[in-house]
């Protein structure tokens, strides 16, 4: 448009504050490649929600990217292996003792039994707590100049499995120094963070006296891009190396070679209200649990990246498959009748309003009325678990918080359980989950909590619909990526590209 | 932002360039301009643009980064997702004016003196600036905030965005402290649009000099909205026939064949069917929220004093905080989306009514109305509301699709329509991250609200508004060089 001297003179006086400070940080993307390891651009599906805190949502952010551990870890059995602890022993049903390997922080201090348990009761003071302590209590001591005594407060003998938890990231005594848990050098992983981009992007630079020998690639840059589609879009178009949680919508456009996909131990569930509503009536429930057809969703809805619901645990979990047990005592169904519900979901994953619209039309089809309910999780949860919907459609990685099968079947499906969409509270489900609890050895306590499973499925209080599979996009020349069933961790000492 | 603004500007340009040649040689007749591409364009869903920009231009092509922002190429696709609707807006708003610009005894005398015909042109769209001034500063604001999804497409850390996610997160001080950003700058923007209009048309203004702006006679009507409003209801009625929740998920992304005309969506279900089945209540509560606003609008359009203040600071507040507030103190029941998007849309109608009547007051057929003897109220009722409500009207139908597209974005909040709703804005919604796999399953509900919006631009030409009695005739007399204005297009 032409215009004359005057406009023009106007135009840049209501131009001028638009024109300042504009551009995010270049987040170097340049191709480090200096013969010692290129830099590994990483592209995260959820930015830092709380600073970077050890005991929240960022934990797994934080392990994904190889900056903190724990005294243990999972194996790909869901073991608890060593980390920062070669070995431990259970002294008596309260009190473990663990024997720490050599190691340094980040910031140059060694690893101390005083600073593992100066760490450890930071996890256990956090404020909110952090999900991987639920509903126990735990104190740690130094003992000696190499082992750290924990000592809880009932007996746990899923300690160990616990203890590999984010949450208890093992951090040296600089972070604490301040009211925020600051992991900024001060863990003691094979990458160290060296400056974050509010929630744009972290820098990390390769931490050379790790315990377990150099990471071969040089550092990481990693952004937080949340929306799937740009995610994917970052790979395609090469502006990064690794894409995490590529959307099934999306999974499509990849390469058959770019695009990983790993079982994983989230399982998507209809979790029935059995507290009030429709379903309050077993016989609805079991009505509601014959309506639906897992494989359907698997094959169409995930198209073919998921597998059909066997249970709460699926084939991830490797141990589960061959400790099933069959629910008995399972109700009669009953006949809908045009009995009305309503079904809620939320949409931070994609997928899951059309798995809710399928389940409307199972339903529908065996004689309910079926009413949707989609919002922003964080809109959602607070009523779901007051009970305000009939059903709830959610994805929940059963082992991501503490690596104990039987803790979150505690917390999800027991009278006190805090995260119990079901509202369930059955007699029967709390027997056999606290007998799980008690159980100490690893092959009993994995069939006791199958046994806690099928309980929980004769209730008919959770319909097990997808387990789901993750895609991660990986480029070409990407080596050595880590592909966790868990989701705790994806760049490793052997990444690199 | 400032590149968005460019490509605005651009936009703008070429949407009115014809009137713009055609006014600057005195051939302004009664020729249809190309006003439903604008409306059509300015109906396009702004994250719809941006993700095929991305797709096409930045993954496929390679020309350009698909996401991020770190520099001026980083700027293009998103600028272009931005400005391309609302300069398709601020265009349609400028080509409204012009041809009255162009009326003007001094265009006719330009013409008579052989000024050139750039420089008169060059006058006119001066002379009209200051009426969009107001517009293009809520443009900016609503740049900063409720950009969000293109934000969210290219990944870019923006204030929306930001303001966004605190809010639902209920991160209380971030949130005030965001929302506080976008007021001050509202305010800071408002105050600078005013500035510029009195810098454009000050000495005017006070000498009450202007002439009115608003055209010599009446759009012609025409046979345009006919046929957008056939081919609307073809659809519609074809629609209705199909069964629009009748899922097969077998049948996933099919592209159009005969069993389904404009092809299936990500769980099977026929499109056609959910377009026509949601053309009702997409249009039925846009129309209703589009009309509430058009009132408010130009009621407290009319009370500059109260509504300017006010104007500024609703204007900070993007339509889903604005939901997050309605539903805070309404509930969330069903009107709280409507009462939501109504709340903010009246901004920009108000906005324009009091920068229209500013200029109308100052017009010498006014001065020469109150010398005979008209009172206020005459004033008002005979001269201010018809110059006024005509551009006014128009304008509110332009953004008739926008209101269809706020209240889908509510949706994410449980505040909007529920899946399997086949409301238009959810149709798009949902489908969108397929626009790759499946382009049809976007094109389609995109088209028919593109549709929408040029029946609904090329049907305000239709509409007759009340014509003032001949006492008007001390209006400047009816240009004979340039009689009719070819503006309904």
């Amino acid at each position: 448009m032409r215009s004359p001297r005057r406009r023009r003179a106007v135009a840049g006086l209501l131009l001028a504050p638009l024109l300042t400070g504009c551009f995010a940080s270049g987040g170097g993307t340049t191709d480090d490649a200096s013969g010692d390891g290129s830099r590994l651009r990483v592209a995260l599906a959820f930015p830092p929600a709380e600073n970077l805190s050890p005991y929240g949502a960022d934990a797994t952010l934080l392990s994904r990217l190889g900056v903190t551990e724990g005294l243990t870890k999972l194996d790909a059995n869901g073991v608890a292996a060593p980390a920062l602890a070669e070995s431990w022993t259970r002294e008596n049903d309260r009190n473990w003792l663990f024997t720490l390997r050599e190691a340094t922080f980040q910031d140059g201090t060694e690893l101390t039994p005083a600073a593992v348990a100066a760490a450890l009761t930071r996890a256990t003071e956090a404020e909110p707590v952090t999900a991987a302590l639920s509903g126990t209590a735990l104190t740690a001591k130094a003992d000696g100049d190499r082992r750290v005594r924990v000592t809880t407060e009932e007996p746990d003998p899923a300690l160990p499995l616990r203890l590999s938890s984010p949450g208890f990231a093992i951090l040296s005594a600089k972070a604490y120094r301040a009211e925020r848990v600051n992991p900024v050098g001060t863990a003691t992983g094979p990458f160290e963070i060296t400056e974050v981009t509010g929630t744009t992007g972290a820098t990390l630079d390769r931490f050379d006296a790790y315990w377990d020998g150099r990471a071969q690639a040089s550092g990481i840059d990693a952004r937080f891009i949340a929306d799937g589609s740009a995610r994917t879009n970052a790979l395609r178009t090469g502006q990064v190396d690794l894409a995490e949680a590529v959307p099934v919508s999306q999974a499509a456009t990849l390469d058959k070679g770019t695009r990983r996909e790993t079982a994983t131990t989230r399982t998507t569930s209809l979790l029935l209200n059995t507290e009030s509503g429709a379903f309050k009536d077993p016989k609805l429930r079991a009505a509601a649990r014959e309506a639906v057809d897992g494989s359907v969703l698997a094959q169409d809805v995930y198209e073919g990246h998921a597998d059909a619901g066997v249970g709460l645990f699926g084939p991830a979990v490797t141990w589960a498959a061959g400790k099933r047990v069959e629910p008995a005592g399972r109700a009669e169904a009953a006949d809908p009748d045009g009995t009305s519900v309503t079904i809620a979901t939320y949409d931070n994953r994609p997928e899951l309003p059309e798995v809710a619209q399928v389940l409307q039309q199972q339903l529908r089809e065996a004689g309910f009325e079926v009413k949707l309910e989609v919002r922003e999780y964080s809109r959602l949860e607070s009523d779901a678990l007051a009970g305000k919907f009939d059903a709830f459609v959610g994805a929940r990685n059963s082992l991501l918080d503490t690596g104990d099968p039987v803790s979150i079947l505690a917390s999800d499906f027991t009278c006190d359980g805090s995260y119990n969409l079901a509202l369930l509270c059955d007699k029967k489900v709390d027997r056999a989950v606290a007998a799980a609890e008690k159980e100490a050895d690893t092959a009993k306590r994995q069939q006791a909590a199958m046994n806690a499973e099928a309980a929980i499925l004769a209730t008919d209080a959770a319909v097990p619909l997808v387990h789901q599979r993750i895609i991660t996009g990986v480029g070409d020349s990407v080596r050595g990526v880590i592909l966790d069933p868990y989701e705790r961790t994806l760049v490793g000492t052997g990444t690199r590209r | 932002m400032t590149a968005a603004l460019v490509v605005a500007a651009a936009t703008a340009a070429a949407v009115c360039a014809r009137t713009l040649w055609l006014g600057a040689h005195r051939r302004l007749d009664d020729r249809r301009g190309g006003g439903s591409g604008a409306a059509m364009l300015a109906a396009l869903p702004e994250f719809l643009t941006a993700s095929v920009l991305a797709v096409v231009v930045g993954v496929h092509l390679g020309w350009l980064p698909a996401l991020g922002w770190y520099g001026p190429q980083w700027t293009v696709l998103p600028a272009l997702a931005l400005g391309l609707p609302a300069g398709a807006l601020l265009g349609r708003m400028l080509g409204d004016l012009l041809p009255g610009a162009f009326a003007e005894p001094w265009a006719l005398a330009a013409a008579a003196r052989g000024i050139p015909g750039r420089a008169t042109a060059r006058h006119a769209v001066r002379r009209c600036i200051p009426g969009l001034l107001p517009n293009l500063g809520l443009f900016v604001v609503g740049l900063t905030g409720g950009a969000v999804t293109v934000e969210q497409v290219f990944d870019i850390p923006g204030l929306g965005r930001t303001t966004l996610q605190v809010a639902l997160a209920q991160d209380l001080p971030v949130l005030q402290a965001g929302t506080l950003a976008l007021v001050l700058l509202a305010a800071g923007v408002g105050a600078l649009a005013r500035l510029a209009a009195r810098l454009l048309i000050g000495t005017a203004l006070r000498d009450g000099a202007l002439h009115s702006l608003h055209r010599p006679v009446p759009p012609a009507p025409s046979r345009a909205p006919l046929l957008h409003g056939a081919l609307l209801l073809t659809v519609v009625a074809l629609g209705l026939a199909r069964d629009p929740l009748a899922l097969d998920t077998g049948a996933r992304l099919q592209p159009p064949s005969w069993s389904h005309p404009l092809g299936t969506d990500a769980l099977g279900r026929d499109l056609l069917a959910r377009i026509g089945h949601g053309a009702f209540t997409t249009l039925a509560l846009a129309v209703a929220i589009s009309a509430a606003a058009l009132l408010t609008g130009v009621l407290l359009g009319l009370l500059p004093r109260f509504s300017g203040p006010l104007v500024d600071t609703v204007n900070a507040v993007p339509a889903v905080l604005a939901g997050l507030l309605v539903a805070g103190v309404a509930g969330g029941g069903a009107a709280t989306p409507a009462l939501a998007v109504a709340a903010v849309a009246w901004v920009p109608l108000a906005a324009h009514t009091t920068a229209l009547l500013e200029q109308e007051r100052a017009t010498t057929h006014i001065t020469a109305t109150k010398g005979l003897g008209a009172d206020d109220a005459y004033l008002l009722r005979r001269e201010l509301l018809p110059a006024v409500l005509p551009p006014v009207a128009r304008h509110a139908l332009l953004r008739l699709p926008g209101v269809a597209l706020a209240l889908t974005s509510l949706g994410f909040l449980g505040l909007g329509a529920q899946p399997p709703d086949p409301e238009w804005g959810l149709l798009l919604a949902e489908n969108q991250p397929y626009a790759e796999r499946a382009p049809w399953a976007v094109l389609a509900p995109a088209a028919a609200l593109a549709l929408l919006g040029a029946l609904a631009v090329t049907a305000a030409g239709g509409v007759r508004w009340p014509r003032r009695p001949p006492a008007g005739a001390v209006r400047r007399p009816e240009p004979t060089a340039a009689p009719t204005v070819g503006e309904t297009g």
